[in-house]
């Protein structure tokens, strides 16, 4: 149920952790303060029992709270109808598995990515696309990311199905975060910010406990547009300079109740304590992955087979 | 389906080609159960016990299952029967509990129903004679050659909640009393003991199955959802008239409604089976059976499967028959067998 107490201090916690992780700017002159660094290994959080007149402690491993949003497909579908615990539990078994084979990197909508898909149309069988992550979305195997780029002035944008077992690898160039969730827009935006070359080569971070957000601000093409971009409270978009008119009906049409409604957002989310448990349930695996994948890299292109 | 030859030839004699004609007076659906099954909910007011009277409850019931436990597969003795392509092996009660996504060896998805197989355990076998004379028994062998009847029950639970006639029906077998029962008709070489557990080992992987269930209940709904009819146009001047029916009858011949016009109405909540599914991954550990397609009824709802009666899906070798029972050596079996047109999800990616 919703236990309101436990919920804020989690999500406090939530928030201080995520704005000491995303909230450095890319342009590093304006930082003043030095990013505390996160742990990204397991918090271990030492639960004293409820035994009275025992001084017993058990330590309880629990996931660092980032996992919420750097693995948001192991998280189900919150709609209730088709909630099962033990087929989610199954389906998270399956995709520690795939991950076991391919590594699905930390990404975030506004990166740029390369995936090599194998195509028995193309001349070398494999296919690869590089372009910017605009949306993702879906639970469980269902995961998927959208990515857009503009090739010979003709903007394409694929959609991957993150556990295909088709897709051989999952790079990401530039792992960086928008200030949108999601970048439709940039369908209506001038070419030039949807264009990334398709030979591009990864960028090492500088700061690799932070991801740093973008404040680029993206200049729309001339009306027509795909969407009503006035109704929708866009940040990474440049004034859109529309009559007066819009903005009013805007307004009119606008449910600014809507954040102070709590049972709304409860329903859209799963509760705390369900995430930590899940999280916590795969944090080992993933770390055992991460181990693995790291003493591959360390030890060349030689070892590897 | 009844069949008529005298209706068929009325039928196709006087055909009205602009809409078939169902069974209109047959009863589609029931809210209660037939009137010789005994009553099954404890109907009690809230009774004010003190937790010593309700723990001492609950050590009677405990006391009372003990002894009597569900014993394995391999300790009863089962007649050693061979297994024919006329054979009519028992189902399994399970649950519907989503749908998974997977993928083929070419890279195609696949969408896939998990089914959990509950921990059933067969309560019952009524033999062909007896049984040809029960209720439903003289209406289904009236001109056929009887069946076996295997009653079968799924998810125990506490007694309290039942009548004591409802757990009698279990007090002879030493069960505990089961949410869920389902009769299954078997060939009498396919008859289990009482007390014999159903697994997800029961099924062989790539065989087809027939999934029965109750379809997802939509409630009152209007023709267009309903019959899928066109409706009206959204504008155009229409109206007040876009999701209607429209005409419901002509005017010369037989100047009435015909029975049988498809009109708004009740929809969903019905028995259905969908045919032929084919099997592509048992979980042995868990007891969960991976189905190629979809079964009828919402997520967690209660099916029944069984072998596929399909002519060209059946079975061409013997399946684990009567049922599957675990190997006598201790060995435990594979924990997750897939089909072979599966990819693994464990094993490299395809490369086309």
């Amino acid at each position: 149920m919703l236990r309101r107490a436990v919920l804020q201090t989690f999500r406090q916690g939530l928030a201080q952790s995520f704005f000491k992780r995303y909230a450095v700017s890319l342009t590093e002159t304006t930082v003043t303060h030095q990013p505390i660094e996160t742990s990204n290994e397991a918090g271990e959080r030492s639960v004293p029992t409820q035994k009275t007149g025992d001084e017993s402690r058990n330590t309880v491993v629990v996931a660092p709270p980032e996992f919420r949003f750097m693995y948001p497909e192991f998280l189900p579908d919150p709609a209730m109808e088709t909630r099962n615990r033990l087929r989610e539990k199954l389906e998270r078994m399956d995709m520690l598995q795939r991950r076991s084979v391919i590594e699905i990197p930390e990404f975030y909508t506004g990166s740029i990515m390369a995936v090599t898909v194998a195509d028995a149309n193309s001349p070398n069988k494999f296919a690869r696309f590089v372009g910017i992550c605009i949306q993702r979305g879906g639970s469980g195997l269902r995961a998927w990311f959208i990515l857009r780029n503009v090739v010979d002035k003709q903007g394409v944008e694929i959609l991957y199905e993150m556990y295909c077992p088709l897709i051989q690898k999952i790079e990401v160039l530039r792992l960086e975060r928008r200030l949108d969730e999601s970048l439709l827009y940039l369908r209506d935006a001038l070419p030039e910010y949807s264009t990334f070359p398709l030979d591009m080569e990864p960028e090492r971070r500088l700061n690799n406990s932070v991801v740093p957000i973008n404040p680029l601000k993206v200049k729309l093409r001339p009306r027509p547009w795909l969407e009503r971009w006035e109704r929708q409270n866009l940040q990474g978009v440049e004034d859109l300079n529309l009559p007066q008119r819009f903005y009013d009906k805007a307004e009119k049409v606008a449910k600014p109740w809507e954040k102070y409604d709590l049972m709304l957002h409860y329903r859209k989310t799963i509760p705390a304590e369900e995430q930590e448990k899940i999280f916590a349930e795969i944090h080992s695996q993933l770390q055992q992955q991460e181990l693995k994948r790291k003493l591959r890299r360390r030890r060349g292109p030689d070892n590897e087979q | 389906m009844v069949f008529h030859k005298r209706r068929w030839l009325v039928r196709r004699l006087f055909f009205n080609h602009e809409q078939i004609r169902t069974m209109s007076r047959v009863k589609r659906r029931t809210t209660h159960p037939p009137y010789w099954h005994v009553l099954k909910n404890n109907q009690r007011e809230d009774e004010k016990i003190s937790s010593d009277n309700l723990r001492f409850v609950r050590e009677v019931i405990q006391d009372k299952y003990k002894n009597k436990s569900p014993i394995k597969g391999s300790d009863l003795d089962i007649e050693k029967t061979v297994w024919d392509p006329k054979t009519k092996r028992s189902g399994v009660i399970a649950r519907n509990i989503g749908v998974q996504h997977m993928w083929e060896k070419d890279g195609k998805k696949v969408i896939c129903t998990v089914l959990h197989v509950l921990d059933n355990h067969v309560v019952r076998y009524v033999p062909p004679e007896e049984y040809a004379k029960s209720v439903i028994g003289t209406k289904m062998f009236k001109n056929r050659k009887p069946l076996g009847c295997l009653v079968v029950g799924a998810e125990a639970a506490n007694p309290d909640r039942f009548t004591r006639q409802y757990c009698s029906l279990f007090d002879e077998v030493g069960l505990l009393p089961k949410k869920r029962l389902a009769r299954f008709i078997v060939t009498p070489n396919a008859a289990l003991p009482p007390c014999t557990p159903l697994t997800a080992g029961h099924f062989v992987i790539g065989q087809a199955v027939d999934v029965y269930g109750k379809t997802i209940d939509y409630g009152f709904q209007g023709v267009v959802k309903r019959w899928g009819f066109k409706g009206g146009p959204a504008s155009h001047g229409a109206t007040k008239f876009h999701r209607r029916g429209g005409t419901i009858g002509t005017g010369r011949d037989k100047a009435r409604v015909w029975p049988g016009q498809k009109m708004p109405g009740h929809m969903g909540s019905e028995r259905r089976f969908n045919r032929g599914l084919k099997i592509v991954r048992i979980n042995m550990k868990y007891n969960i059976i991976y189905v190629k397609g979809t079964v009828p009824g919402p997520t967690n709802s209660i099916v029944q499967i069984f072998d596929t009666i399909l002519p060209r899906r059946r079975f061409t070798e013997a399946p684990p028959h009567p049922t599957y029972f675990p190997p006598e050596d201790g060995t435990l079996p594979q924990e997750d067998i897939w089909d072979s047109s599966l990819h693994v999800f464990g094993s490299p990616s395809i490369s086309v």
